[in-house]
């Protein structure tokens, strides 16, 4: 994680925080950015999976390092939150295989050849995801920091599960922190989400 | 229930018809970038060349240090600079009383304090860096708790406090012994609270680049301008040397308001660096490095006449500051005061004391010691209504305070729907019937609390001022300095602002703090931004659409005064030549405006100074314009096998003026009730030797979704006659009476009541065999109070006879 990894674009309309010059995040396959070999780290080991639908291949110096650190340090998609490194607070969930996993507790070396999912991933028929679109109009966030582990969350749940009932939604949420909302507002944008589910084409169909 | 089916009486306050978008659930300006990851956190700064810092520090309560050997990590491939308190300006800087270093000089004074630091590469370079820097320690004698700090002889925190006392004020407003003599039944007691962290999901984080001589900061902090005054001080700059600019907030409730030390280890690490560098807490660091809810040592006692008027209140506050300062001063004011407004006491008396200790520095957490306060006079108050057989909801009916109250601190009331609350709430809960039918282990109680809207604390000023700018496009710039740390604020100035306009909400942006570039503000605490920042947008816009009116008169030719803005155009009628009714954009009258010979922006200018006094050494002035109420009523459950607690379901009634977005004041409602559990039931740590054992989540237990009751939420119709639209603060106060209201209720299910937070299992299990205390646990400060039998019969038949009609 040198100063030669990938940036990512501020958030220059609000306050003019100045950045780096953006570089694409989810690169085409072989081009990723953030994979040359550190300088004076000719140890580094190539690791390749399938990133949001592309296929990346990045270069790491520890093969035991969180895949969270790699997805934020190396490949710059800093979407995904830290929120304890240890594993119970899910701010840093994101879906590997089709289940949501803390990336705090997964090591990077081990998705080798697997499919992971970020919250930069999501999309929608209307260009968010039903359950983006579900926080959206449900008011099921604050601050925010919490927001893309449950929506990841969530996500796998419908994936698995198009209509999970009462008792599976509560059980998702409650694996999650947020300090801001009390969870009323997340639980109703659940509920939301399920239904929005329901009228709209999942994006497994749409890929 | 639900209270919105309630029915409720007019109020006739003459209040003017709202616009349509006021009260109206309008999504947030910032949801989307929220929920797709895009919103730039602290961690989520990058600067070209940037590097990561880590900091080194004490492993010891108290310690002389002997020397730094820095050499190591110095040589550590991919480290660029070593910092330590020979690098700084060994200045103390602190909100009220300048204690603090940014890094230490010659001593520490927790386990925690900053020592050194470490810019490299890479985070993870960085702390290897930091473990190799080699400290050597005099293991001094510590004070671990305030009875250990207030010992004859004790060993000085700092050598110019004398008896460890930071801070001790106090006042005998009405003389209370005489209303004592007066009084039929006194109630006393003494309750103790506990650190409590704020718990943000985002840590404490700023990244810092210097150009030549000056510095900017990337914070995600809850008051730019005031944070920026203290760094500058820290660092011995001028403060035109000092720029800071607000990321997203990723959670603030007090925590972020600028009194650790992260931002400035983070310039010192930059300039010496010659590099921007970005220093995170872990969340290790949080927890034993930032500055949590102050612990209490709260002693209570309450006069009341026989037929149920209090008379008076005299309080005695040990407050556990830590090894530093920060708010905690100002806190210990407003939880020795501020309950004064709730009730019509006749003479009020207090004591209070902020002691210095080994532990970690304590400060501001929403509610800013209303928390503390309410758990211990709230105790009293309940305790009073068993001995009175007057219950608890008529009680509080009895003595409230109403619009035009005047406390003994000189609170002025003006809009005040206490009374309101207290009926709907009990209303809600189903009050009544769950009093006339009552469940064995199952317990019902109530609470009340009062909060500020803006509180006048640093300096004779607790003002807001916006610009408010039409642009050629048609939209408007709302430029303030307060930002936004989740709760919606800048939502809700758009809102504001878009009202006064007449155009939509979607097309107000309200860019975030720069101290370059918005306008001075002390941002986001004491529930202030709605009330305090609300009336100066909605001021700058009133001005900046009496200019965008009389720019579209000359431009349509029709007076001004004829002429209206709706959904973004400019309308006006027939002429008096017959001419049919006109209309222009907005967006064409500001570019016509500008486009001409001498040509103008249209730009409004708004500005408001809370109508509130500076208090004085003792607290007495009306410290704010406005204040808001909430009445909360919990019914538990405690399981008579292990002492666990239950909520079951939870009502509460707010009384914030208008609600000008009802989801976002919901949300603040219910994210504040969860916090309250939160220090009510399960958060705490255990402590060896001055600090808590495995700092983490995993130890300390945030409430989740699973263990949150039934909540009912409802806001009395209210509207304050000096708040934007009618509106007042509501982001603290309905944490302030959760605690007491969950202890009032366990000592209604099982007749025990727990005098030391948390509630747990543990101290309920052991009261309810013999009273005794539950196992000894160490604790951060005072010796545990023990958890006692009620002296009012348990829960039963006994106490049915007693319940009135909560009116």
């Amino acid at each position: 994680m040198t100063d030669t990894t990938t940036h990512r674009p501020g958030d220059t309309a609000a306050g003019g925080h100045r950045t780096a010059p953006a570089t694409q995040c989810a690169a085409q396959p072989g081009t990723a950015p953030g994979t040359a070999p550190r300088a004076g780290t000719s140890t580094a080991v190539p690791l390749r999976f399938r990133l949001n639908g592309e296929d990346v291949e990045v270069h790491v110096q520890d093969p035991a390092a969180p895949l969270l650190d790699v997805l934020r340090h190396d490949l710059g998609l800093t979407g995904t939150k830290s929120g304890c490194a240890i594993g119970y607070c899910g701010a840093c969930t994101v879906i590997v295989d089709g289940a949501a996993v803390p990336s705090c507790l997964q090591m990077a070396g081990l998705v080798e050849g697997r499919d992971v999912r970020t919250v930069e991933g999501l999309e929608g028929p209307g260009g968010l995801d039903p359950v983006q679109e579900a926080f959206v109009a449900r008011a099921g966030l604050q601050c925010g920091f919490c927001t893309p582990g449950h929506v990841m969350a969530l996500r796998a749940l419908l994936d698995a599960d198009p209509e999970p009932d009462e008792e599976r939604i509560r059980e998702v949420v409650d694996g999650n922190y947020c300090r801001c909302t009390g969870y009323v507002k997340i639980l109703d944008s659940a509920r939301e989400a399920v239904a929005r589910q329901k009228t709209a084409p999942t994006t497994e169909e749409e890929r | 229930m639900s209270t919105a089916e309630l029915p409720i009486a007019p109020l006739g306050l003459g209040r003017a018809a709202l616009p349509r978008i006021v009260g109206s659930p309008v999504e947030r300006i910032d949801a989307v970038e929220k929920v797709t990851g895009r919103a730039v956190y602290a961690a989520d700064s990058r600067l070209p060349r940037m590097l990561h810092g880590a900091v080194v520090r004490s492993p010891h309560a108290c310690a002389r240090i002997i020397s730094i050997d820095t050499s190591r990590a110095e040589r550590l491939p991919g480290v660029h600079t070593v910092v330590t308190g020979a690098d700084t300006a060994r200045v103390k800087w602190g909100a009220f009383r300048p204690d603090l270093y940014p890094l230490a000089i010659g001593r520490v004074r927790y386990v925690g304090d900053e020592v050194a630091a470490v810019a490299a590469r890479d985070p993870e370079t960085a702390r290897r860096a930091a473990e190799l820097i080699h400290v050597e320690y005099e293991v001094l004698p510590a004070v671990l708790s305030l009875d250990e700090a207030l010992a004859e002889g004790a060993p000085l925190v700092h050598d110019d406090a004398p008896g460890n006392v930071a801070h001790e004020f106090g006042f005998d407003r009405g003389g209370v012994e005489a209303w004592f003599d007066r009084s039929d039944v006194v109630v006393e007691g003494t309750w103790q609270s506990e650190r409590q962290w704020h718990g943000s999901i985002e840590t404490i984080g700023c990244t810092a680049e210097w150009t030549r001589d000056r510095v900017s900061l990337w914070v995600n902090t809850q008051t730019p301008f005031l944070a920026r005054q203290r760094y500058a001080t820290a660092l011995g700059l001028p403060l035109r040397a000092v720029r800071v600019v607000q990321t997203e907030v990723g959670g603030g409730f007090g925590g972020k308001s600028g009194d650790d030390n992260t931002s400035v280890i983070c310039a010192l690490l930059a300039r010496r660096a010659g590099r921007p560098v970005q220093l995170v807490n872990t969340r290790e660091e949080e927890f034993l490095a930032s500055r949590p809810r102050i612990p209490m040592r709260y002693t209570v006692r309450l006069g009341f006449t026989e037929d149920g008027l209090v008379t008076a209140k005299d309080i005695e506050v040990v407050a556990d500051n830590g090894a530093y300062t920060g708010k905690a001063q100002a806190v210990l004011g407003a939880a020795t005061v501020r309950h004064d407004a709730l009730f019509n006491y006749r003479a009020v008396r207090a004591h209070s004391r902020l002691i210095y200790t080994n532990l970690e520095p304590t400060g501001a957490f929403r509610g800013f010691g209303n928390p503390s306060a309410d758990w211990a006079v709230g105790q009293a108050w309940d305790l009073a209504a068993a001995r009175l057989g007057i219950d608890v909801p008529d009680l509080f009916l009895l003595n409230a305070v109403e619009s035009g109250s005047v406390s003994p601190h000189n609170h002025k009331i003006t809009s005040c729907e206490l009374k309101q609350c207290i009926r709907r709430a009990a209303q809600a809960i189903g009050w009544q019937a769950k009093r006339a039918e009552r469940t064995p282990h199952r317990g019902l109680a109530m609470g009340v609390s009062v909060h500020v809207s803006g509180r006048r604390s640093f300096g004779d000023y607790d003002g807001s001022s916006a610009i408010v700018r039409l642009t050629e496009d048609g939209r408007a710039t709302v430029i303030v300095g307060e930002g936004e740390i989740g709760t919606g604020a800048r939502t809700t100035l758009a809102q504001i602002a878009a009202a006064e306009l007449g155009i939509p909400v979607a097309d107000v942006s309200v860019p975030r703090p720069d101290t370059d570039l918005t306008t001075h503000a002390l941002g986001a605490l004491a529930s202030r931004v709605t009330y305090v920042a609300g009336n100066a947008v909605q001021r700058a816009a009133q001005q900046a659409c009496e200019r965008l009116l009389d720019a579209a008169a000359r431009q349509l030719d029709r007076p001004a005064a004829q002429l209206w803005v709706e959904d973004g155009t400019v309308h006006g009628p027939a002429g008096p030549d017959g001419e049919g009714p006109v209309s222009a954009p907005v967006g064409a009258v500001v570019r016509a405006e500008l486009y001409r010979p001498g040509g103008e922006p249209i730009v409004g200018l708004g500005s408001f100074d809370n109508p509130s006094e500076f208090p004085d050494g003792s607290r007495y002035g009306n410290e704010s314009g406005a204040y808001n109420f909430v009445a909360e009523a919990a019914e538990v459950e405690v399981d008579p096998a292990t002492g666990a607690v239950r909520v079951l379901e939870l009502a509460a009634v707010a009384d914030c003026g208008t609600v000008l977005n009802p989801p976002l004041a919901e949300g603040q409602v219910e994210g504040a009730i969860a916090q309250g559990l939160g220090m009510a039931l399960t958060e705490r740590f255990h402590w060896q030797e001055g600090a808590p054992v495995r700092p983490n989540f995993s130890d300390y237990k945030l409430p989740t979704a699973g263990v949150m009751p039934k909540l009912h939420i409802g806001f009395a119709d209210s509207y304050e006659p000096t708040g934007p639209f009618g509106a007042k603060g509501v982001g603290e106060i309905a944490l302030d009476p959760v605690p007491s209201i969950i202890a009032s209720a366990v000592a209604d299910a099982v007749g025990v009541r727990v005098h030391e937070l948390p509630i747990t299992a543990e101290k309920i299990y052991w009261g309810m065999r013999n009273g005794e205390p539950g196992a000894a646990v160490p604790v951060t400060s005072a010796p545990a109070v023990p958890a006692v039998q009620d002296p009012s019969p348990p829960a039963g038949a006994d106490r049915a006879g007693q319940e009135g009609d909560p009116r």
